[in-house]
């Protein structure tokens, strides 16, 4: 079960009127993982997500969700999405909107009814269940939303940009949440352009930019992969024997040396045992060595250049 | 099929509850309660008394005989005055300032001339009024009549007698069946119809403009698509509002029906006694014709439903779906302008072809089948061709709607519109 995909996306590909928006992009959620879909603004995260939803249909490639052939539509009462734009119908009122939302999905009314109560009272929205949604705060909104996402349990949550918008409670309230349906065993796929987010809580991870697959795997195989080689050094004696270590270009690739402390990357393919060594034999002596990891926006920009890490210049909205 | 119920009966429960509806429902018997009473209201206390002076240039007895009847049934307060050619120009100079004055509404010169060739000359300020005119020109007429006659020596007996007015009852043929509905009843029954039909295509139509509209730019079509296909939310809108278009026209109709049976005691209380006939004849409706109504009605309503969803769903706001609008609204008022055509001629050509062109026989058909008798393959080539365009007019805005729903931004042109309709 553990090694069964939930999604498995291959070679898809969408063009729109005078640009590619994703090229090619495979990719394999494993059940039970935590996964996050990561790009600048623009890479076509929204795009790839609508497209495992079916909302709209890829024109090339294929896409397999529960190991099945139906459309991620046919399967949403197993799926819980949330888009990244979001809005409500205002002048519903709160839980008829949340009873209406799950009936979408194919969960009976009665037990919409009583979920959607239990959900609502948990998350502090119990006086406000007869009154429309126009009443309600951004923040209510957001919960009522959240609570349309993982009312019908879901065995698949694919949220776009899930933090985006969300004041910091909610959105620790929301982490808490997304973790623990994480722990109880369902899958969790989301998008974001927040680096630091997703290497929080992700188990594995997709990068995507400019509608193109960067890196994915799991996220302590990227870092080992990518890491490892930033060592942060700093010694007490013998300064300038480092000095001339540093310099050595077989080993040492770029050091930001402050004279006692020094941030350094070493050559590809190089032991950090070794530089370790060459110090200690210089007799320098070492308070600190760190095999520092890499930060995945690190590893990102590493990748595919600080250019294609920033945004597009034209927000291609109208057509993700 | 589950999922378009639980999209209709949101639609349905919401509009419902809206205090939009609640307003227009209530609102729609009070208008029709008002057409009962105002019409007789008005031929009540209307035409409103009339004060007009004779001018006699010289008559034998025509101004004084005309006086005479213009004063005895009419509200009309005639005064005679007799004056000489030469003076006419100064009395018509004050008469015309007396009529400014609203002293009197006009003045009538009578001249023998009236006698020899029929020529009259009436001034006033009530010229306009039809009504009025008909009046004083057929009690104009009668008295020449009268006066020509008996200057001819014929006797005075005779000439009462010849002047017995005629009178024709005009009763429909319907189905080889001569029907109970007069010729005018049949004309307010195709009026009725076509009132109806308009307001209600138009309305509910409208609505479901709004309806998509509001869904794109609240952003909760973006929660709905994931579990609802496009065409489910379409239909399912589209019946709901249409459910709740007729559950307002069901409860208008039983008040208008009410209101008939009712019309004495509604007179009553607006302090009218009027007799059991009182205000204007309600028009028997038979059946077929409310058949033929509801299932026209239905039929126009999906066309142009399905035309309003896919203008709202390549709009962005409310403002730009309104300009947006305009070709459809322009294709819904085509018959309505042609009306008074297909009401005169409900057999003409122009009323034939409009009620076999699909856009326009939602209305045309219904109004000409009220009006005279629609051979039954007419009706059957009507249905099919209506049938034919809806289907296809649902296919190319279910298209327009799948990809407008999920599209902000600019307007699409033409051409890319042709392109999402022949996207996959």
């Amino acid at each position: 079960m553990q090694n069964q995909m939930v999604i498995e996306a291959r070679g898809i590909t969408k063009r729109f009127a005078g640009h590619t928006a994703v090229r090619a992009l495979s990719l394999q959620v494993p059940t039970g993982s935590v996964y996050g879909l990561l790009g600048p603004n623009g890479a076509g995260k929204t795009t790839t997500i609508r497209m495992l939803m079916n909302i709209i249909v890829p024109d090339e490639g294929s896409i397999r969700l529960f190991g099945l052939e139906d459309s991620g539509r046919d399967l949403s009462h197993r799926i819980g999405y949330l888009p990244e734009e979001r809005g409500l119908y205002r002048k519903m009122r709160v839980l008829d909107l949340v009873i209406f939302l799950a009936q979408a999905k194919g969960v009976p009314r009665r037990t919409a009814k009583g979920e959607g109560l239990e959900w609502l009272t948990r998350l502090g929205l119990g006086d406000w269940i007869r009154k429309p949604v126009s009443d309600l705060s951004k923040g209510m909104q957001q919960k009522v939303q959240f609570i349309s996402t993982i009312l019908h349990r879901p065995e698949l949550l694919i949220l776009d940009e899930p933090f985006s918008g969300f004041d910091p409670v909610n959105t620790q309230l929301m982490k808490d949440i997304v973790l623990e349906l994480g722990r109880r065993g369902t899958t969790v796929l989301f998008s974001t352009h927040i680096m630091e987010q997703a290497e929080k809580l992700c188990d594995s991870v997709c990068i995507i930019a400019r509608g193109e697959k960067v890196l994915d795997g799991r996220l302590s195989d990227i870092k080992r992969q990518h890491g490892g080689l930033h060592v942060i050094l700093a010694v007490e004696q013998g300064v300038e024997s480092v000095h001339a270590l540093l310099s050595d270009r077989s080993l040492v690739a770029k050091a930001d040396n402050y004279g006692s402390y020094a941030e350094v990357e070493l050559v590809a393919g190089s032991d950090p045992q070794r530089l370790l060594e060459a110090l200690m034999r210089a007799g320098a002596r070492v308070r600190r060595f760190e095999l520092a990891e890499p930060t995945l926006n690190k590893i990102f920009i590493d990748i595919v250049g600080a250019d294609a890490a920033a945004p597009r210049a034209q927000e291609a909205r109208a057509h993700a | 099929m589950r999922k378009i119920w639980v999209v209709v009966q949101r639609e349905f429960v919401e509009k419902v509850r809206n205090k939009w509806f609640i307003i227009s429902t209530v609102l729609g018997p009070l208008l029709m309660a008002s057409f009962v009473v105002l019409p007789i209201l008005m031929a009540e206390g209307g035409g409103a008394q009339r004060r007009i002076v004779v001018v006699d240039l010289g008559t034998v007895d025509l101004a004084s005989r005309l006086v005479g009847v213009l004063r005895a049934p009419l509200p009309v307060t005639a005064t005679l005055l007799r004056v000489e050619l030469a003076d006419l120009a100064d009395v018509a100079d004050s008469l015309t300032a007396l009529v400014g004055g609203k002293e009197v509404d006009g003045y009538l010169i009578v001249s023998e001339e009236a006698v020899e060739d029929g020529a009259v000359e009436y001034r006033g300020s009530n010229v306009s009024s039809m009504a009025d005119m008909q009046v004083l020109e057929r009690v104009l007429r009668e008295t020449v009549v009268t006066e020509r006659l008996g200057r001819a020596g014929v006797d005075a007996e005779v000439v009462q007698r010849a002047r017995i007015p005629l009178r024709m009852r005009t009763l429909s043929i319907r189905g080889g069946k001569v029907t109970e509905g007069s010729g005018e009843s049949a004309f307010i029954l195709a009026y009725a119809v076509w009132l109806v039909l308009y307001m209600a295509i138009l309305l509910y139509g409208v609505q479901v403009m709004g309806a998509v509209v509001e869904e794109k730019t609240s952003r909760v079509i973006e929660l709905l698509i994931s579990s609802l296909r496009p065409f489910q939310l379409l239909a399912g809108k589209v019946i709901g509002v249409g459910a709740v278009g007729l559950f307002q026209l069901a409860i208008w109709g039983v008040c208008a029906w009410l209101l008939f049976q009712q019309r004495e005691l509604v007179l009553r209380v607006v302090g009218i006694d009027a007799g059991p006939a009182g205000g204007f004849a309600f028009p028997a409706v038979p059946l077929e014709t409310i058949a033929i109504v509801l299932t026209y009605f239905l039929l126009g309503y999906f066309l142009y439903a399905a035309m309003f969803a896919a203008v709202g769903a390549m709009s962005n706001s409310d403002a730009e779906a309104r300009q947006a609008q305009t070709p459809v609204i322009m294709l819904l008022v085509i018959p309505t302008v042609l009306m008074l055509g297909i009401l005169q001629q409900p057999d003409g050509a122009m009323a034939v072809s409009l009620s076999l062109i699909p856009f326009c026989s939602p209305i045309a058909m219904p109004v000409r089948w009220a009006a005279a008798t629609v051979p039954i393959e007419e009706l059957a080539l009507s249905i099919g061709l209506l049938v034919v365009a809806l289907l296809l007019v649902v296919w190319v805005a279910a298209r327009i709607y799948r990809v407008g729903i999920l599209m902000y931004g600019k307007r699409p042109n033409p051409k890319e519109l042709w392109r999402w309709i022949r996207t996959t």
